[in-house]
C-alpha cells in the first residue's frame, strides 16, 4: 500500500471498477477454525502491540477466557511490551505471517495501522484463525466489500473492535429510544475532539511514519477513521441503519506539522427518514471531547465517555386546559435539567467496555456465533467513513451505492 | 306592598352605583408565584385586587418547613430525631405532622406508617440512592425498628422506644405544606386561590374576575419519568384539597420488575399492588396526602374499605388489570367533582 492521497481519492471515486480490475476476490480458499471446547482457554495471538494492542493485552491478561500465547510487532519495544503481558512461554514475532503459521493458535487480535487491516485479516482467515480486528475495518471501500465475502465464506468468527456495541450504557440508550423516551428523533450530533497534536513521541526520525501513521493518508483516514469511527458505528447501531449520503468539509488549519490527514473535519450524514447525523472531529478543542447528543422532540440524550444524561423538553401541555394538575410528585430535577441515565445490572462490575466486547468474542468463538459487531456492521462503518472523507476531499455529496451492500 | 319593595330595591341600586362610581374600579387580577421546594416544583395562584403575598414569603415558609421536616437536611428536627437515641422536642410543624400521621396510621391499620424510613433507605429510596438490593436477612433485621406504635408523644416530646426507630414524613409533608401555605394566604385576606406543591393541591373560591371554577387535571400514569403528563380526568373540587400518590414516577427497576418507592411496613418489601395512582379529595391536603399512600398500598378492595370508614373523603383510583391494561374506578361521591366534557 503506497498510494498517495490523490491516488486514494481516485481509488474511492472509481470504487468497484478498481476492485474488479485488481482481482481482489480471486481464489480464496475457506479454512475452518479449530473448534474450541467450552472449558478450554482460547489460545490467542496479538498482531500489533502498540498502544492499542498493548491496552488490549492488559485487559486480556486479566480474563480467564484467553491465554495470550503469541505477540507480533515490527517495533521491538512494542513487542517486548506485548510479551510482558503474555503467557510465560509466549512466542514473539516481527512477521505476522509466522504467527499465523502457528497451528496451535485459535484466534488473533489485529491492532495494526488501518492500511494493514485488510491484508492481515485476509491472511488470518486463510490460516483459519478467528479474528478480533480493531476498528475501523478497512482502508477503503473495495476492501470492505471484499472482506464481507471472504469472512462469510470462511465460517470463522470475525469481530470488529467497536466495543460500544457491548457496553451497557449504549444498550440502555437503545432501550430508552425504543421506549420512546425521546419522542421522534431527528438529529444526532457527534463529536470526537481533542486539544493535542495527536502525536506519539518518536526517538528515531526514521520511525516517524510507522509510529505516527495517523498523520498520513497513506495509512489511514485520519480523525474520521481513527476517532469518529466509533460514533458513526453508534449511530448505525442506534438507528439500525446506515447513511444514505454525506456532505463534509475538512482541513489542516491548526497543526501544520507535515501531516496530510485532516486536523478538523465536519460531516453531515443523512440517514433514512431524514435523520441527520453531524460527525465532527476538531483537534484544537477538548471541551466534552467525546460526545453524542441525540435530539428527540421529547428529550435529548447526551452520551459522554462513560455516562449519559437525559434532558427532557419543557412541555406546558397541561396549561390552558386546566388550572392545576394532581399527580405523583415530579422531581424538580426532571424539569429541563439533565438526569443521569442508569445502566448496568445491580452489583455488576464497572468494567472497561472493551472487556465486554472481548468476553463476547470468546463466547462467539466457543459457540460459533456471529458477533454483534460483525463484518457487515464493520463494512457499513468503513464505507460511511470513506464516504465522509471523500465528501470533504471532493466537496461533493457522496451517496451510498446499492452495490456497497448488495 | 309590592310597590314599596320595588322602591327599596331601586334606592339600593342607585346607592351601589353611586358608591362604586366614587371608588376607582378595581378588577381582580391573577397573581402567580412559582418556584422549587422540597425537591419538586410549586405554584401558588391567587385572585385579588392587589399583590398580597410575595415569593420571598412563600420561600421562607418552605424554609421553616424544611428545618423541621426535611430528611435531606442533616440539621433538621426530623434528622435530629432520627439520629437521637430517644427523643426530641417538637416544634409546631413537627407536632402537627406527627399527630396526623399517628392518626392515619391507626385508622388505616398501619398501612400509612412514617417509621418505614429504615426500609425506604434499604431499598434505595432514601437520601442516598443505592444500587444494591437488600436481601431478606437485611429486611428481617430492620423490621423490629418499624411500626408507629414505637413512637410516643409525651407533651411536646416525641419519644422512640428503640434507638433504631427512624421516621420519614415525605408521604404527608407535601400535603401539610399546601395547608400551611393556604392558611397563610387566607390570613392575608385571600379568598380565591390554588396552592400546588408537587402535584398536591388545595383550592378555595373561584377564578376572578370571570368567577369560573378552578379545574384540576388528574394525570395519566406515564410510561417513564420524562413523559409529559397527560390528563385523564378533569375535576373541580370547590373548597378543598386533592392529592395523588403514584407508583409510576418513582421506582427502581430490578430483574424486569418495577419496585415502587412505597414500602409495605408489614412485609418490609415494596408494595406490588394493582393500583398505580390514587387520587384523594378531602377538606385538607394533609388528610388527602396521608391517605393516598395508604390507598395505594391497600389494593382496590382494601382502598374501598378505608373509604367506607371515612365518609368525608373521596377517591379516584387508576389500576392495572391482570391482562396489563389500565382501568380506573372511583368512590361513589367522586362523580360530583368530575367536570363534564366540554
Amino acid at each position: 500500500m503506497t498510494q498517495t492521497a490523490t491516488s486514494r481519492r481516485d481509488f474511492i471515486a472509481t470504487g468497484l471498477a478498481a476492485m474488479a480490475g485488481a482481482g481482489l476476490s480471486a481464489a480464496f480458499s475457506p479454512a475452518f477454525g479449530k473448534a474450541v471446547r467450552p472449558a478450554d482457554k482460547i489460545r490467542l495471538g496479538i498482531i500489533g502491540t502498540g498502544s492499542r494492542g498493548a491496552g488490549l493485552a492488559t485487559l486480556i491478561h486479566e480474563m480467564p477466557d484467553y491465554e495470550l500465547v503469541a505477540c507480533c510487532d515490527i517495533i521491538p519495544e512494542n513487542l517486548q511490551n506485548g510479551l510482558s503481558l503474555a503467557a510465560q512461554n509466549a512466542q514473539g514475532y516481527a512477521d505476522y505471517r509466522k504467527l499465523l503459521d502457528d497451528k496451535s493458535i485459535d484466534a488473533v487480535v489485529i491492532a495494526t495501522p488501518l492500511y494493514l487491516h485488510y491484508p492481515m485479516a485476509v491472511a488470518a482467515l486463510q490460516a483459519g484463525k478467528h479474528i478480533y480486528l480493531e476498528k475501523s475495518m478497512t482502508y477503503d471501500i473495495p476492501q470492505a466489500i471484499d472482506l464481507v465475502k471472504k469472512v462469510k465464506a470462511s465460517g470463522l468468527v470475525f469481530q470488529i473492535g467497536y466495543q460500544y456495541r457491548y457496553y451497557g450504557l449504549y444498550h440502555r440508550v437503545k432501550e430508552i429510544i425504543k421506549e420512546n423516551w425521546l419522542g421522534k428523533i431527528t438529529h444526532f450530533e457527534c463529536q470526537y475532539n481533542r486539544n493535542s497534536n495527536w502525536r506519539f513521541p518518536v526517538k528515531d526520525p526514521k520511525m516517524e511514519r510507522a509510529i505516527n501513521w495517523r498523520m498520513y493518508r497513506e495509512y489511514c483516514g485520519g480523525p474520521l477513521s481513527e476517532l469518529c469511527a466509533h460514533e458513526i458505528d453508534v449511530v448505525n447501531y442506534l438507528t439500525d441503519s446506515r447513511p444514505l449520503k454525506v456532505v463534509g468539509l475538512g482541513g489542516i488549519n491548526y497543526w501544520k506539522d507535515g501531516r496530510d490527514t485532516y486536523d478538523n473535519i465536519r460531516t453531515v450524514y443523512d440517514y433514512p427518514h431524514g435523520v441527520k447525523a453531524s460527525v465532527t472531529s476538531v483537534l484544537s478543542n477538548a471541551y466534552n471531547g467525546y460526545s453524542i447528543r441525540i435530539l428527540g422532540d421529547k428529550a435529548t440524550v447526551e452520551i459522554l465517555r462513560d455516562k449519559a444524561f437525559i434532558y427532557p423538553e419543557i412541555t406546558n401541555n397541561a396549561k390552558g386546559v386546566v388550572d392545576g394538575v394532581t399527580g405523583a410528585t415530579i422531581a424538580a430535577t426532571t424539569q429541563g435539567k439533565g438526569v443521569e441515565v442508569k445502566f448496568g445490572k445491580p452489583g455488576e462490575a464497572d468494567l472497561e467496555p472493551t472487556v465486554f466486547a472481548l468476553k463476547d468474542f470468546a463466547e462467539c468463538v466457543r459457540n460459533k456465533k456471529e458477533p454483534v459487531s460483525n463484518v457487515e456492521t464493520g463494512r457499513d462503518g468503513s464505507i460511511a467513513i470513506h464516504m465522509g472523507n471523500a465528501a470533504a476531499d471532493t466537496e461533493k455529496v457522496q451517496y451510498w451505492k446499492p452495490e456497497y451492500s448488495a | 306592598m309590592k310597590r314599596r319593595w320595588h322602591h327599596v330595591i331601586l334606592v339600593a341600586g342607585v346607592m351601589s352605583i353611586l358608591t362604586s362610581a366614587l371608588r376607582p374600579a378595581r378588577i381582580p387580577e391573577t397573581y402567580r408565584i412559582t418556584g422549587q421546594a422540597q425537591g419538586t416544583t410549586y405554584a401558588i395562584t391567587y385572585y385579588a385586587d392587589q399583590k398580597l403575598v410575595s415569593k420571598t414569603q412563600a420561600d421562607s415558609i418552605f424554609k421553616s418547613l424544611d428545618a423541621s421536616l426535611s430528611i435531606y437536611q442533616p440539621g433538621s428536627l426530623i434528622s435530629r430525631f432520627n439520629a437521637s437515641q430517644e427523643a426530641v422536642e417538637m416544634d409546631a410543624h413537627f407536632a402537627n405532622v406527627i399527630e396526623k400521621s399517628m392518626q392515619i396510621y391507626r385508622t388505616t391499620g398501619g398501612l400509612f406508617d412514617i417509621t418505614v424510613y429504615p426500609l425506604v433507605r434499604a431499598w434505595g429510596f432514601g437520601v442516598k440512592a443505592t444500587d444494591a438490593m437488600p436481601d431478606s436477612a437485611a429486611i428481617h433485621r430492620l423490621l423490629p425498628c418499624v411500626g408507629s406504635d414505637k413512637l410516643k408523644m409525651e407533651g411536646l416530646r416525641l419519644v422512640k422506644t428503640a434507638p433504631c426507630v427512624q421516621i420519614d414524613v415525605n408521604g404527608i409533608a407535601q400535603g401539610y405544606s399546601v395547608d400551611v401555605l393556604a392558611s397563610f394566604l387566607e390570613a392575608r385576606g385571600i379568598a380565591n386561590y390554588m396552592v400546588e406543591v408537587g402535584g398536591e393541591i388545595r383550592t378555595k373560591g373561584r377564578k376572578l374576575p370571570g368567577n369560573e371554577p378552578m379545574n384540576i387535571g388528574i394525570e395519566t400514569p406515564s410510561a417513564n419519568v420524562f413523559d409529559a403528563p397527560a390528563i385523564r380526568e378533569v375535576i373541580s373540587i370547590g373548597d378543598g384539597a386533592v392529592t395523588t400518590s403514584g407508583s409510576y414516577r418513582k421506582f427502581r427497576e430490578s430483574g424486569g420488575m418495577r419496585l415502587s418507592h412505597i414500602i409495605d411496613p408489614k412485609t418490609g418489601y415494596p408494595v406490588q399492588r394493582e393500583i398505580i395512582s390514587a387520587t384523594v379529595v378531602a377538606p385538607e391536603a394533609i388528610t388527602a396526602d396521608g391517605f393516598d399512600n395508604a390507598l395505594l398500598a391497600a389494593g382496590i378492595d382494601g382502598a374501598f374499605e378505608i373509604l367506607r370508614a371515612h365518609p368525608g373523603m373521596e377517591a379516584y383510583l387508576i389500576y392495572r388489570k391482570p391482562d396489563g391494561t389500565v382501568a380506573d374506578t372511583a368512590s361513589a361521591g367522586f362523580g360530583r367533582y368530575v367536570v363534564a366534557e366540554r
